[in-house]
């Protein structure tokens, strides 16, 4: 929100400058974006006047030029103007030879047509002051001073104070409460607005009857009716501080509520009084407010000349016959103020916040009023707006002001009061004020103040519904008191036992395993879209959870995947020419627990604070370690070539991982995960058959869908599940102390006869029986004709004693001839 | 052990060792002896010596000959040819051992300056991996809290309403949740926008005292910008006991700062608003790149931002069943990525997520 420093001053003198003032305003919490000046980039533009129109010069793209005589009070000068609203008597915005416009645009003599131009009459636009430039030039009031600096005349040689404003401190959205805080914050008495109206014979009540029938949602409401009054443009000054602050100027009974608004931080409204329908037909009754609940199906056309479609859970500000406003969110367009109009119905009211951010929020319809009655208007600081719009439009749009104000009030507001205790204070923050210390500072906020010894019993006013309880009351001390007086000072209690829980170790282990193999990690976002989706997606998966507003269709849904992110990091490699990548994710995947509709959470969460599914939710986390690699297994090196990955190194890794986490597993082929291709698909089971990973080559149509060219090979391991696995204890084993013997054993499958290397293995364990120490399947080739070889080393060792020669060949040849006859494998001698 | 072997055939006789005048018909051992000296001294390569060695010391060798037959000698000659012979042969071994071991030296000296290897070539690494930043920083900020007693905690990313917003003293339809821009998911849950709730989910399960650190991953509506990211990092941390107040916080959080941003951190609160705590504060670190004097990575301002906190608003006492004037606690935020960028000088948070290897590679 922006705030005019020199407007703050209207209400506080302040002996410090703006920059101060921000400082003071953020030690105190009131944080301050920025201080910006508002002055326009121009010199010497000043107040002229056109004396007369002494002729035209003809048409110049579209406009008519006319040669204007224009008087700086001191001199006289010829100009040429092509603007539609020039006429004589006008003052304006007058940039005489020498003045300089934005961009370095310096004014000079011109020759035009034959006639010279002495200078320029200027448009908001050409003075950078505003958007305005069709209109024509900068109209200035009639009694504008004449020769005065332009800059100066409309008050924007000020600085703007950037205020942000959090959603406790609504009593902080206006000039005047910024006013407020600075004069408590500095010291510096504060000055409200001297509010005088005349009081003519006219009385409020018979011009107007207001009739509130939902006071849970509406606390107060008060019209006045103003009469006679003349709706034309607001003079320089309230225009070009209403743009200063970034609002549009419009006429100026709209801009003095808005001007109001900003300056008292009060929302008002003002109706075209002669559109408000009366109780009954004809002269009946007075233009009469109903405050109602709108009805089911009830639409209404509001200011923006947008339809809307109501229901009851909205306020509505209507007449006997229909609605004429979205309470404290939007007027409607039939009651709107227009050229025409002549009498005024003003409102300023207080609503229910959480009703009204309910209704801006249904209708998508964000206005400066709804967000300041959302965050609590003061409901006594209404009738201030009104009484000060009142005075305005008096002034600037000639209006008579009829007697009095309707109030409707039912519960009146009584302020709370708060106790607390300097104990308290103490005990919270480790130090304390002294209690006439503490008193002083409520009491300079404007919370007065009675002290009981060391218990303060505080008012707290109708501005500040923020403060509720005791805890509230040490915060506005110490801001005031200033955050530095903490002492920096450590927890004392008992020490306990430093827990880590068993996810984090995990991941530990499993970073520590792939990062020393030489992977990089990765972390991606949890979002995926439904073509991802429907990629990766198993016909056994429950369904994919969609977030009800996504910011993008890319982003609708939480990943089901566990390479669903990771595919994504290697694409982003590979596009940007690195090729070779190997990467890992520890990532959290998400589904409903159950197939089809969600249900509905318990309210209040219960359970420990552990990771994965929790108890109160209908959902599903779970971790996964998610392995990518692409392209060569290094970068070429002088003593490497640069060999391709391929299947093996994504089961590698995954057995490397799992290794890591004290898990023994062995391959086969098959897999649930989708995304593989079905013919390099396996999964990796434990001793028990429990499937805990899937490694393969990643499908074709799915690296081509993320925009990957090369061969993809990839891993997933579900942590939770090998989280949940029992694990044996370390148990130690002597040593051996007799020598092993090595045999190797070489088989050929014919290209007709394929064997998986792992069945053969077993079979091999079984019938070497238990001399068998250790079996390594060393060499692997293929013939060209398609007969692959085996080539095992088989480790022989007795706990007992040193095996014979003769031992281990009889073992040796019982071996190769049962896998022999079994597998229909030859042996290969030599 | 050589004299009384010696052949008899052979007719030598020494008067002063192998320098001394000969007077055997058939066999000189000074003329042997110097022939093979001459040898040993127009050898030059191991090779050409060991040749030497076989024709003088080896088995049919010309000294090994004249030893062999000191029996054919009488035995008045025997003694004294046997002792130069044998003397000899001491002399010649040595010689050649000597010369020997020259020449091996020489001639390895030589293979190894013909084989020496080019120590800038580099060298064969294994590849290097990479933990990611985030986790990294992550890591070290979980360490400093565990080692002031801090026991890591953690929750899951889908979350109820209440203890994501109400619980912490965000009413519903008010406007504090718009500090939150949050993503909804159906059956009434949402991705969690902070690691607060996890605070609610500690507290409901146990009894204070407590003192917990929370990291984890955590969602708003944001869109991705040099500083903004729909989905990033928090470290929450939480301590309730019977005593603990402001002070505590400042006195951890200013031992933190040190930890991670070194000895000379210096901290500052200034206050704030969130829902869930009161008294809230906004902390700022001493700029590390200017240390106060104000730079570019500080806006001028010497202080960083980076974390919120304050004490835990007596509402979420009461709301896990605490006391408020039995316990008090204080608790405090962060962002990772904000962390991380200040420390490594990364101007902007998307490269956490690309995990473009080139930006990976400078954190290994």
């Amino acid at each position: 929100m922006k705030i005019p420093y020199r407007w703050i001053r209207e209400f506080v003198d302040l002996q410090i400058t703006a920059e101060q003032a921000r400082d003071t305003l953020v030690n105190a919490g009131v944080e301050v974006a920025g201080v910006t000046s508002t002055a326009p980039d121009v010199k010497g533009v000043v107040v002229g006047e056109i004396e007369a129109i002494e002729r035209e010069l003809g048409e110049s793209h579209g406009h008519t030029l006319v040669l204007c005589r224009v008087s700086t009070g001191s001199k006289r000068f010829s100009v040429i103007c092509g603007a539609p609203n020039t006429a004589p008597g006008l003052r304006a915005a007058f940039a005489p030879p020498g003045a300089v416009l934005p961009g370095n645009r310096a004014i000079g003599a011109a020759t035009i047509r034959g006639v010279t131009s002495e200078g320029m009459l200027c448009s908001e636009r050409e003075l950078g002051v505003g958007e305005e430039h069709e209109a024509g030039v900068l109209a200035l009031e009639p009694d504008a001073p004449l020769g005065a600096d332009l800059v100066s005349h409309l008050g924007l040689d000020d600085v703007v104070l950037e205020i942000e404003i959090t959603p406790n401190r609504p009593d902080c959205l206006s000039v005047f409460g910024v006013a407020r805080e600075l004069s408590a914050l500095t010291g510096t008495p504060l000055r409200a607005p001297k509010l005088v109206l005349p009081e003519p014979e006219e009385d409020v009540h018979a011009l107007a009857r207001v009739r509130i029938e939902a006071p849970d949602l509406c606390h107060r409401f008060t019209a006045r009716v103003m009469t006679g009054v003349k709706i034309g443009p607001s003079p320089a000054w309230m225009a070009a501080r209403l743009r200063a602050v970034g609002l549009r100027p419009i006429s100026n009974v709209v801009d003095v509520t808005n001007y109001v608004m900003w300056e008292i931080g009060h929302p008002l409204h003002a109706f075209d009084y002669d559109t408000v329908a009366g109780e009954g037909s004809g002269l009946a009754s007075p233009p009469t407010i109903v405050v109602r609940r709108a009805r089911e199906g009830e639409r209404m056309k509001t200011l923006d000349g947008q339809t809307r479609a109501l229901d009851p859970s909205m306020l509505l500000i209507a007449d006997p016959a229909r609605g004429i406003g979205i309470a404290g969110v939007m007027g409607g367009a039939d009651t709107e103020v227009k050229a025409d109009t002549t009498r005024v119905l003003l409102e300023s009211a207080y609503f229910l916040p959480a009703s009204i951010r309910r209704t801006s929020r249904t209708l998508g319809l964000k206005t400066d009023a709804a967000y300041r009655f959302e965050r609590g208007a003061d409901i006594e600081a209404l009738l201030d707006g009104s009484t000060r719009a009142a005075q305005l439009i008096g002034e600037l749009a000639g209006g008579r002001i009829a007697r009095g104000v309707i109030d409707v009030y039912p519960t009146k507001h009584t302020p709370p009061r708060v106790r607390l205790r300097m104990s308290r204070v103490k005990r919270v923050l480790g130090i304390a004020p002294p209690p006439e210390t503490a008193t002083s500072i409520l009491a300079g906020l404007g919370l007065p103040t009675q002290r009981r010894g060391d218990e303060l019993d505080v008012e707290v006013p109708s501005f500040r519904r923020d403060v509720t309880q005791e805890d509230d009351l040490v915060e506005e001390i110490i801001r005031v008191w200033g955050y530095d007086r903490i002492p920096s000072t450590l927890p004392g209690g008992a020490i306990s036992l430093v827990r880590l829980p068993a996810t984090r170790r995990q991941d530990r282990v499993v970073r520590t395993a792939l990062v020393g193999a030489g992977l990089a990690e990765a972390v991606t976002y949890s979002f995926t879209d439904p073509r991802r989706v429907a990629l990766l997606r198993s016909p056994d998966d429950k369904p994919p959870i969609e977030l009800l507003n996504p910011m993008s269709e890319e982003g609708s849904l939480l990943r089901q995947h566990p390479l669903d992110g990771l595919l994504g990091a290697v694409a982003t490699n590979v596009r940007r020419r690195q090729p070779n990548a190997r990467l890992f994710e520890i990532a959290t995947i998400f589904s409903w627990r159950a197939p089809g509709a969600p249900q509905a959470p318990q309210q209040a969460g219960r359970g420990g604070a552990t990771a994965g599914p929790s108890a109160d939710t209908s959902t599903s986390e779970r971790r996964w370690l998610a392995i990518a690699v692409t392209g060569a297994r290094g970068d070429a090196a002088w003593y490497r070539g640069e060999e391709p990955v391929d299947v093996y190194d994504a089961k590698g890794l995954a057995e490397h991982a799992l290794a890591a986490l004290g898990v023994r597993v062995r391959g086969q082929a098959g897999g649930r995960l989708a995304g593989f291709e079905p013919d390099t698909h396996g999964v990796l089971l434990t001793d028990d058959g429990a499937a805990v990973a899937e490694f393969g080559e990643v499908a074709a149509p799915v690296r081509g869908a993320f925009g990957i060219d090369a061969p993809v090979f990839a891993a997933a391991i579900d942590l939770d599940a090998v989280a949940a696995l029992p694990r044996p204890a370390v148990r130690y084993e002597a040593l051996p102390r007799f020598p092993a013997v090595q045999r190797d054993m070489a088989f050929v499958a014919g290209a007709d006869r394929p064997v998986a290397a792992a069945e053969v293995e077993a079979a091999l364990r079984a019938e070497a029986g238990p001399l068998l120490r250790d079996v390594t399947l060393f060499d692997v080739f293929r013939f060209p004709d398609g007969r692959r070889s085996l080539a095992w080393r088989l480790t022989f060792q007795a706990a007992d004693r040193t095996l014979t020669d003769e031992e281990v060949n009889a073992i040796h040849a019982r071996v190769a001839a049962a896998i022999t006859q079994r597998f229909g494998l030859l042996l290969r001698t030599g | 052990m050589a004299a009384a072997e010696g052949p008899d055939s052979l007719r030598a006789r020494s008067e002063g060792g192998l320098g001394g005048a000969s007077r055997t018909p058939h066999v000189d051992v000074d003329a042997i002896a110097r022939e093979a000296r001459e040898a040993v001294a127009a050898a030059s390569t191991a090779a050409a010596l060991e040749a030497v060695r076989v024709k003088y010391l080896g088995r049919q060798g010309a000294l090994t000959q004249l030893l062999r037959s000191l029996g054919t000698l009488s035995a008045e000659e025997r003694p004294l040819v046997g002792a130069a012979a044998n003397e000899a042969k001491r002399e010649l071994e040595a010689l050649l051992d000597q010369r020997l071991a020259v020449a091996q030296d020489a001639e390895r000296t030589r293979a190894r300056a013909a084989a020496r290897p080019d120590l800038t070539l580099p060298g064969r690494r294994p590849p290097l991996g990479i933990v990611h930043p985030l986790k990294r920083v992550e890591d070290e900020i979980i360490e400093v809290f565990a080692g002031l007693g801090f026991s890591v905690v953690e929750g899951p990313e889908i979350e109820t309403d209440y203890n994501n917003f109400e619980a912490l003293n965000f009413p519903k339809d008010h406007p504090a949740r718009d500090m939150q821009d949050t993503f909804f998911v159906p059956g009434e849950l949402l991705l969690r926008t902070h690691t607060s709730p996890v605070q609610i989910r500690t507290m409901q399960a146990q009894r204070p005292p407590v003192r917990v650190i929370v990291p984890g991953r955590v969602y708003r509506r944001d869109i991705a910008d040099a500083s903004h990211s729909p989905v990033f990092h928090q470290v929450e941390g939480l301590a309730v006991d019977r005593d603990i107040s402001m002070g505590d916080l400042k006195g951890t959080l200013e031992l933190f700062a040190r930890e991670l941003f070194g000895p000379r951190s210096k901290i500052r609160f200034r206050p704030s608003f969130f829902p869930f705590t009161e008294p809230s504060a906004e902390v700022d670190v001493l700029c590390f790149l200017c240390v106060g004097d104000g730079c570019r990575l500080c806006k001028q301002s010497g202080w960083l931002e980076i974390l919120g906190s304050g004490m835990v608003h007596p509402n979420v006492l009461r709301n896990v069943g605490y006391d408020p004037e039995e316990v008090t606690g204080w608790a405090f935020g962060m962002g990772v990525e904000r962390i991380a960028m200040l420390r490594y000088g990364v101007d902007d948070l998307r490269l956490f997520f690309d995990n473009d290897l080139r930006f990976l590679r400078q954190f290994a």
